[in-house]
């Protein structure tokens, strides 16, 4: 299959044959992959994309996936509507 | 491993001074990283770029980094843009007192200039300014990308032949007669003619466990959200003065808002849940289409203040080789191109290109001559 019509991150438009050039270019850990490439910092929080290239990655550097350990998701989870916290009191909750 | 020198931290800072030692010819460098390049401040800044300041030391530096941004997007393919800053009042005797401040920007190079309501509105799309009295407006600021600002140039040095150790604790830097000769990690002894200590908060220990000198250094807790990407609706950064909060679109399109809540230095932050109910509720007010993006991701970080809200930049004069880049009160990011520069003009025997920056000597901390500056926010 031609890697450059692979997606592998979806929210961010990433193909395959972006992450293998990140690769070559010397990211070699899911950290810098993630602020290269963009994958995980898009709404899915990278529960698709960061799997994958963790695996993937692991895979094309001899290594196990612990190794290539996996980036700290962020609150939260799933996007939220911000006008969920909108709140007559906020200046009192807020100090 | 002997090296000419290590650098300790692989932040901005430490980056961007290997990067301008390579330029020179110089690339003997190993640098030191606790975690992953860029997992201190650097990834978690809110990446505005002003020479807006207060104080003569700030204004120089950052004018200079200024200078240098867009060379340094050009070359390494940074996204970085000019987009302004604007700062919001609602209190008729806080323009008053701005006034004073950019009469001291203009006397000294900085564009910026006083904007009424009707102005913010034409800079500002979709802003409402009902309860704004009037702002200030710096033309000269600027957002980039943090990412590939730190992420770029190390590639770029680490194929000139810069050795980078990441996952590794620096514990102390060996001074032997009165002259750096290394560091001792947790993975064993680094040797090498001359050590930068690079390593924000982490420094105050190294100095201390090293020399026994107290930096002063403290680590201040903040807190900070992106929504979702959205497509361009307003190019400055702002600043809310009375809340103390900032928002910018950044350049790929969330909106990255910064605030401050009462927190203890030093510790974790606390006040997680109320974090999002304060950046919402100041922004609103603004931008009442806010409510209607979604929050993507909040995460916390820290500004390392020094007593005087001056970086450290410089050699210590009691120990030989030693130097010290740290201490950025919040500024590192936009400050790191110049200081960079200067910190390898130190590191070379040569003059900081910056002359001013001889103010900001970490001796001044032990000494007790301290530099004024009030505008930190966020």
């Amino acid at each position: 299959m031609d890697p450059r019509k692979v997606i592998i991150c979806r929210c961010e438009n990433v193909t395959l044959a972006d992450l293998e050039e990140a690769i070559e270019k010397g990211y070699r850990d899911l950290e810098s992959l993630k602020r290269y490439l963009r994958i995980g910092m898009g709404p899915c929080q990278g529960m698709h994309c960061l799997l994958f290239t963790a695996k993937y990655l692991a895979r094309r550097l001899g290594k196990s996936v612990e190794e290539v350990y996996l980036p700290r998701n962020r609150v939260p989870l799933n996007p939220v509507p911000a006008r969920y916290f909108i709140r007559r009191d906020w200046r009192e909750m807020t100090g | 491993m002997k090296k000419g020198l290590v650098i300790i931290g692989a932040g901005i800072i430490g980056v961007m001074t290997a990067l301008n030692l390579v330029e020179k010819g110089y690339r003997d460098i190993v640098i030191v990283e606790k975690k992953y390049p860029g997992s201190g401040g650097s990834f978690r800044c809110a990446t505005g770029i002003r020479a807006s300041f207060t104080s003569l030391e700030h204004v120089e530096l950052m004018k200079r980094s200024i200078q240098l941004w867009p060379l340094l997007s050009e070359k390494y393919n940074i996204p970085y843009a000019r987009h302004g800053y604007v700062w919001l009042f609602t209190r008729e005797e806080d323009l008053e007192m701005f006034r004073c401040i950019v009469d001291f920007h203009n006397k000294n190079g900085v564009p910026t200039r006083i904007v009424s309501p009707e102005e913010i509105a034409e800079l500002v799309p979709t802003i409402k300014t009902d309860q704004l009295v009037g702002g200030v407006y710096d033309p000269l600021a600027g957002k980039a990308s943090c990412f590939k600002a730190l992420l770029n140039p190390l590639a770029y040095i680490l194929r000139k032949g810069v050795k980078l150790v990441e996952s590794t604790t620096v514990y102390k830097v060996l001074i032997e007669s009165g002259r750096a000769r290394g560091v001792l990690t947790d993975k064993g002894v680094i040797e090498a003619d001359k050590v930068l200590v690079a390593a924000g908060y982490g420094s105050k220990k190294i100095l201390r466990e090293s020399i026994g000198v107290d930096l002063g250094l403290r680590n201040i807790p903040k807190h900070a959200l992106i929504t979702e990407g959205y497509q361009g609706v307003f190019k400055p950064l702002l600043i809310d003065w009375e809340t103390s909060s900032y928002i910018v679109q950044v350049l790929h399109g969330g909106f990255l808002i910064g605030s401050s809540l009462p927190e203890e230095p030093d510790k974790p932050p606390r006040s997680r849940l109320k974090y999002p109910v304060k950046a919402v509720n100041v922004w609103i007010r603004y931008f009442p289409w806010l409510a209607y993006t979604n929050i993507m991701r909040y995460w916390t970080g820290y500004y390392v203040m020094t007593p005087d809200h001056h970086p450290l930049i410089g050699p210590l004069s009691t120990v030989e080789n030693l130097y010290i880049a740290t201490g950025f009160s919040g500024h590192g990011f936009m400050m790191s191109p110049a200081v960079g520069e200067v910190m390898a003009n130190y590191i070379l025997g040569e003059k900081p290109n910056v002359p001013l920056v001889e103010h900001l000597l970490p001796d001044r901390i032990i000494k007790g001559r301290l530099v004024k500056e009030i505008a930190v926010f966020g």
